[in-house]
């Protein structure tokens, strides 16, 4: 990137700051998070709880965000959706992921929201009175979240990166142990490529289509990796097909590339791809950000084992390296916004028992060690936590065998297996998913990848969502969870004071 | 892998919450699956406790008085304007009068002077020590609130600060240096915040509270024997009124304050938002107990019941300047209810 273009995006960033500032009192909150880590889930929640608090069928109740001061306190009146400012983006489609949670009136048909598309926002404001600070009284404040996919994430680490470095690491990535049998193929097609040999589309194709069957194996379930940029090669959007898209890395014997080469050609469309595709993604979403919740979905990788729970390490540093933090003052607001307040929030905490969360949240904190030491150090605050947005499970404790087992109890998703025990998504289960090491660092030694259930000693389970209980005005009450109260209470609460 | 730690299991559960058993397992072995108290609420308990209503009553009683600090108020501004007047009038007078007497005699003014200017010295140190008082009657209540928070947020930093912070404030008393000492040391090791907290406080506070709690106990025996035995009603209103001031004072010298005459004024009034915001609370548990307690001892005697009632106000009034005063909650020891400070008044044996 030439030093004028960066000057360019930053002037254009704190532009787009100054006009947030200039129409009202806002915080964009960034949820962040690669796929599968419960970005959809976790706003949905979120926008649910908030704009139900104020209804009366749900005040009756007992309050489900006791930590949530400003709810506890009585002083949140009301949430309410509004049209987002971003004209061009889609709206965050609310209604459809409540739905889809509770089942829309047909509790069987109750599933997780499907994976998460393309971009969506969504402008939430809260009415609340005002306790302390110069101007005492009703308030509000108007919070902007975006949902994107989780995949396209991994591409802002490559706004750092030429072409050449970014094909050798893949390179190198692809030849370890835990890649290198997903990898074969699209190696072996690359082995025959002479990155200085004359520009072909066919080859071009070619490459681009094995480099994404390998990208698409690697994240598959049972494998869990996380590592694989770029993005948008695996959730295209609008841009499938285009050559924008039609890429993969090479063998490069220097960092030179002679022109009117292959390399050459790949060369131009990497930048392309980094030009037209991430650097407006980053500039719109993630560079005017306030406070930032990482929701990391550590079971999956732990269920894969030690190769992916690395490799999920490798991209949580990659990813927040591309974010701003530092204690914000009134200029920097303007001009430069930060983030000031980070979260990292290990997701899906119902899948285990509670006695197990202090070991999660040791684990999270040791594969964000590297980001939460920078962000401590530059003054923003930083909290760690075990959290479920909606709380699928419920706990319980099992004897059998002289033993006491300390499980969860749930509908298992029709297709798990464990214990020699495949479940029909029905019916209810108590499942001990096994214990967590005590030493979080155990977690990462190894090479295992895709581990099987009976080597495993642990296995975590995805469960179906808990059924809505309805209120007396024909809508769900908010589903029940762990901790996002206290998720609420660490990012807005200081703004709601 | 490591066969100690025990396999992941699974039990199908049917609709009434019992184990499905496969045919291979006999009855009697069948694993009994019992649910489980929902541990998030409790946890959302303590998160929410971690802020108690009495702490933050003490909170609102300090900021009301020892801690306040309001720039303007109209109450302040009618005393600020009559002292004025009223010195200027006497500055006034005082010239006229040294004016006079050096008519009459030069030397008799010259003495006058020397008088009048020994009187603006003395007040002037008055002044100073006054203003001294009130600043660190208003650092021990700050002192307060920023332990509770740092206790609270379990911050290590803050919490080393302010606990050298409160051993600076004993560091005149021979008797406590062994604590000072200690936690100096401390300060300087790996304790959490919230550890560290509690550690200083059962080391500086216990023998402070333990001289509060007998101050308590002496005052409210006084006045319930002179109540019982004093000839007249309003001798005894005047007394009580006395021994709960010197009362006050003396609990505020005990925690490292040194009150002047507007130190005074400010911890009453602090005591006494104090008393107002936790009267309600305690109805709960011993001021109606007393209160039936009185009931008995009245009937016996009119005078015995009100020496009784007389006694246990005394008591609350020194409870209160305790937490008040204090320059740290009470959360690693818990705080003094009224039967504890004065048992004898509820017919138990004392513990002293």
């Amino acid at each position: 990137m030439s030093a004028f273009s960066d000057f360019a995006l930053a002037s254009r960033i704190a532009a787009r700051s100054v006009a947030d500032y200039v129409t009202g009192r806002g915080l964009r909150l960034g949820v962040t998070g690669l796929s599968r880590a419960g970005k959809t889930v976790f706003i949905t929640a979120l926008i649910h709880h908030l704009t139900r608090a104020g209804a009366l069928a749900v005040r009756a109740e007992k309050n489900r965000l006791p930590v949530f001061r400003v709810h506890a306190e009585g002083r949140l009146a009301k949430a309410r959706l509004e049209p987002q400012p971003d004209d061009a983006v889609p709206r965050f489609a609310y209604e459809d992921h409540l739905a889809a949670l509770t089942g829309g009136g047909d509790a069987e048909a109750r599933h997780w929201p499907e994976s998460t598309r393309r971009i969506s926002e969504l402008r939430l404001t809260l009415e609340f009175e005002r306790k302390s600070g110069w101007n005492p009284g009703a308030s509000e404040l108007t919070l902007d979240i975006v949902d994107y996919p989780g995949e396209w994430l991994l591409d802002l680490p490559l706004l750092q990166k030429s072409f050449a470095q970014w094909s050798r690491e893949t390179l190198e990535a692809s030849s370890a142990a835990a890649r290198a049998g997903l990898a074969a193929d699209w190696r072996g097609f690359n082995a025959t490529l002479d990155p200085a040999g004359p520009a072909s589309e066919d080859n071009a194709r070619k490459a681009a289509e094995l480099f994404t069957a390998y990208l698409k194996a690697s994240k598959a379930e049972r494998y869990a990796l996380s590592t694989l940029p770029p993005g948008r090669f695996l959730m295209p959007g609008d841009l499938e097909g285009s050559p924008a898209l039609t890429f993969a890395p090479l063998a490069l014997q220097s960092d030179e590339i002679a022109p009117d080469t292959l390399a050459a050609m790949m060369e131009r469309r990497y930048e392309a791809y980094k030009r037209h595709v991430v650097k407006p993604f980053f500039r719109d979403h993630f560079a005017r950000l306030d406070r930032q919740i990482v929701l990391v979905d550590a079971l999956g990788a732990l269920n894969s084992g030690a190769g992916a729970v690395r490799d999920l390490e490798t991209a949580m540093t990659g990813v927040l390296g591309a974010f701003r933090t530092g204690r914000s003052s009134f200029l920097s607001t303007l001009f430069r916004p930060k983030i000031d307040k980070i979260l990292f929030a290990a997701t899906k905490a119902d899948h285990l028992h509670h006695t197990s969360h202090d070991r999660l949240e040791a684990i999270l904190r040791h594969l964000t060690a590297r980001a939460i030491a920078r962000a401590e150090t530059v003054g923003a605050s930083v909290d760690v936590i075990a959290m479920a947005a909606v709380r699928a499970t419920r706990e319980a404790r099992v004897a059998a065998g002289g033993k006491d087992l300390e499980a969860i109890v749930g509908v298992p998703l029709a297709g798990e297996t464990l214990d020699g025990q495949g479940f029909d998504g029905r019916q209810e289960a108590a499942i001990f998913p096994g214990e967590l090491p005590a030493d979080p660092r155990a977690v990462f030694r190894g090479e295992g990848l895709g581990v099987a259930e009976h080597e495993a000693d642990y296995r975590f389970l995805r469960f179906r969502p808990p059924l809505a209980r309805m209120a007396e005005d024909g809508q769900p009450y908010p589903l029940p969870h762990i901790r996002l109260d206290r998720a609420l209470e660490f990012l807005l609460g200081d703004r709601l004071s | 892998m490591n066969a100690e730690r025990p396999r992941p299991r699974a039990f199908r559960l049917d609709d009434s919450g019992k184990v499905v058993l496969d045919e291979a397992t006999p009855a009697r072995a069948a694993p009994v699956v019992e649910e489980a108290p929902d541990p998030y609420e409790r946890e959302a308990e303590l998160a929410l406790t971690a802020g108690d209503q009495s702490e933050q009553a003490v909170e609102v009683a300090q900021k009301q008085g020892v801690a306040a600090r309001a720039l303007f108020s109209w109450g302040g501004l009618f005393w600020s304007a009559t002292g004025a007047l009223v010195s200027i009038g006497l500055t006034l007078w005082l010239t006229q009068f040294i004016e006079g007497l050096f008519a009459r005699n030069p030397a008799l003014g010259t003495i006058g002077l020397i008088l009048l200017g020994l009187a603006l010295l003395a007040l002037l140190a008055m002044a100073g020590r006054e203003l001294f008082a009130v600043s660190r009657q208003r650092a021990i209540a700050e002192l307060h609130m920023n332990l509770a928070k740092a206790r609270e947020a379990d911050d290590r930093d803050a919490a080393r600060r302010l606990v050298i912070e409160l051993t600076g404030l004993y560091d005149k008393r021979p008797d406590m240096a062994r604590a000072r000492g200690h936690l100096n040391d401390l300060t300087r090791e790996i304790v959490d915040g919230r550890d560290l907290v509690d550690i200083a406080e059962r080391a500086l506070m216990t023998p402070l509270d333990e001289a509060a709690r007998r101050e308590i106990a002496n005052a409210s025996k006084r006045v319930s024997v002179v109540t019982a035995i004093s000839p007249r009603a309003l001798l005894d209103v005047l007394f009580v009124i006395a021994q709960a001031v010197r009362l006050m004072r003396r609990i505020a010298e005990i925690y490292g304050g040194r009150p002047g005459l507007f130190g005074l004024i400010k911890l009453i009034r602090s005591v006494g938002a104090h008393i107002a915001i936790t009267g309600g609370m305690a109805v709960g548990d011993s001021l109606l107990q007393q209160v039936l307690g009185h009931g008995i001892a009245a009937k016996l005697s009119a005078r015995l019941g009100e020496g009784v009632l007389n006694g246990l106000l005394t008591a609350r009034v020194g409870l209160s300047a305790m937490a008040v005063c204090r320059p740290m909650p009470f959360a690693a020891t818990p705080a003094p209810g009224v039967k504890d400070v004065a048992p004898f008044l509820f017919g138990e044996k004392s513990k002293d």
